[in-house]
């Protein structure tokens, strides 16, 4: 089910004192079963561009078209592609409203019609990838704590059974163990039912971590769309667009400014370790 | 769609009359709500119609804009202008079907009332699109400031107003997300009879409701720490001072009220209304 987004432009504001460009001219193609990053600084359009992928807002000028269907087509069921396209936006903890975390989960089956046999097998198969437990489905959703809300609400999107997961900062705002756990769950669920996932981040070391792709988006423009070894050679280019490289990475581009070459393409921790002991090991042989 | 509403919205622009001291302006405005109720004859309401199309152009808003800013009214515009053409009495009667009689008395009468009410929004969105939420609660603090003597809480009255301007954009933008957020799970507000629609809205409504809560909190916490105590002995960072510029407005509002009281004392007509 590839996602084709051409030539695609936004304005907000159109006419207005404060018209704003938020997408200019972009074009790429995102296979089946990609697990890729979209990062760039605050404001460059990347909320704008996942609100695209799945019919949100319609674009003024190109097209999306999503698993054959064209997203500014008036006549599409625009059901079939938010059940397709699942997004889970920022802090998503605050669109929870039912009574009962199942309830909640339930919100969005129900929605696409889904009746209530069907809706509970769901359930039991969701609970398990975001990682919680089943005697959570009777609480209340405001009892919960933040973590375990921002999973009850993934699970919501979930529950849609999406082939696409856009996921927008699924990590702010979370202690380092909340992070890892839902990362880990994203990972696990791409490759469990190879699930297409774009991952909204800021955190350079959690894309390095975790996706195949990049996609580097600055004032409008898409500047690249390409492998995490490729766009993260070019140190320079990303500070200037107000991002930039994995701290580790940092760490050793200046260990090779001062003449200790450890490799290129380290963008991990653990591949930085690697490395370091390979290092050693061939220094003790000399 | 949210952020199509205009009303209560301000153009940061250069123009004179953005310049004027918001106390002026608002005076100016009440002045001009009770002036449009002067005006019943073609005479008057040319008059407003010369002067509030002036101001427009002097503001630099867009001339669009302000025609939108009529638009969520049009309904009850329409509503007036209606019960207005059926419900006045009158002896020349026009039409007569049962017990419907339309009267030129009532037809007048319409006409009026609806012109009335355009130009009353207008006038009062021109305040709001040319002052800026802090100047226009500056103003409004400072003109009711002499009413706190006799116990009228005029900096609390100000300061509720700044936070509720403040937050209205915000509590925009967070239902536009909210709203974004339950329609990628499936919601659909756009179809179904009024009882479903409103039903649809639940979603949307109850995490508003808990997310105002938890900002006012925090923006009760975030005051405190940076010590607010109320309006006594605060003083302004920003002192408004009456220049040139409020004299002369002052002055054109003046030649307004005269002109518009004298077509109303001496019952002026062109072409006989």
């Amino acid at each position: 089910m590839p996602i084709i987004v051409q030539n695609v432009s936004y304005t907000y504001g159109k006419g207005s004192p404060f018209e704003k460009l938020a997408l200019n001219n972009i074009s790429f193609t995102i296979e089946d079963g990609d697990f890729i990053a979209l990062i760039g600084h605050t404001g460059s359009g990347k909320s704008t561009l996942i609100q695209l992928l799945n019919g949100l807002i319609k674009p003024d000028s190109g097209s999306v078209i999503v698993n054959g269907h064209n997203l500014c087509d008036d006549k599409i069921d625009m059901k079939k592609i938010r059940s397709t396209v699942g997004i889970v936006f920022q802090y998503p903890e605050y669109q929870l409203f039912e009574e009962t975390v199942y309830k909640d989960i339930a919100y969005g089956p129900s929605n696409l019609g889904k009746t209530p046999e069907e809706i509970s097998k769901i359930i039991d198969d969701v609970l398990p990838l975001v990682g919680l437990e089943s005697d959570i489905l009777d609480k209340s959703p405001f009892e919960l704590s933040g973590g375990q809300k921002r999973r009850v609400a993934i699970a919501g999107v979930l529950a849609m059974e999406p082939a696409v997961l856009i996921l927008d900062e699924p990590t702010a705002g979370l202690d380092p163990a909340g992070r890892n756990d839902i990362l880990s769950c994203i990972t696990a669920l791409h490759n469990k039912k190879n699930t297409t996932v774009i991952l909204v981040s800021h955190s350079m070391e959690d894309v390095a971590n975790t996706v195949d792709k990049i996609l580097v988006i600055s004032d409008a423009n898409l500047l690249a769309f390409d492998s995490v070894a490729n766009v993260f050679k070019d140190s320079v280019a990303l500070k200037n667009i107000g991002l930039n490289v994995p701290q580790v990475t940092r760490v050793v581009n200046h260990l090779k400014q001062k003449g200790i070459d450890l490799g290129d393409d380290i963008y991990t921790v653990d591949s930085a370790v690697d490395a370091v002991v390979r290092y050693l090991e061939e220094g003790k042989k000399c | 769609m949210l952020k199509d509403i205009t009303l209560g919205q301000y153009f940061p622009l250069d123009s004179p009359i953005h310049k004027i001291d918001p106390r002026f302006k608002i005076i100016f405005t009440l002045c001009y709500i009770v002036l449009i109720f002067f005006a019943d004859s073609l005479a008057g309401y040319l008059a407003v119609a010369l002067f509030s199309l002036s101001i427009v152009a002097l503001s630099k808003v867009k001339f669009s804009i302000v025609l939108k800013s009529i638009k969520p009214l049009a309904v009850i515009i329409v509503f007036t202008a209606v019960i207005n053409i059926f419900f006045t009495a009158g002896d020349t009667v026009l039409f007569e079907w049962k017990f419907l009689k339309i009267t030129q008395e009532g037809l007048l009468n319409a006409v009026n009332m609806a012109l009335r009410l355009v130009f009353l929004v207008i006038g009062s969105s021109l305040l709001t699109y040319t002052t800026s939420p802090i100047m226009l609660t500056d103003g409004i603090e400072r003109l009711l400031s002499p009413f706190s003597k006799i116990g009228l809480p005029s900096h609390e009255l100000a300061m509720m107003m700044t936070i509720a301007l403040r937050f209205i954009p915000t509590l925009l933008e967070e239902t536009e997300k909210i709203i974004m957020a339950q329609k990628a799970r499936g919601a659909d507000f756009d179809s179904g009879n009024i009882l479903r629609r409103a039903k649809a809205l639940i979603p949307v409504l109850v995490p508003l409701f808990i997310s105002s809560f938890r900002r006012a909190d925090e923006l009760a916490t975030a005051m405190e720490c940076r010590c607010y105590r109320g309006g006594e002995g605060r003083t302004s960072m920003r002192q408004l001072r009456i220049g040139r510029i409020d004299w002369v407005s002052l002055l054109v509002m003046i030649i307004f009220a005269i002109v518009i009281i004298l077509i109303h004392i001496t019952n002026f007509k062109i072409m006989g209304y």
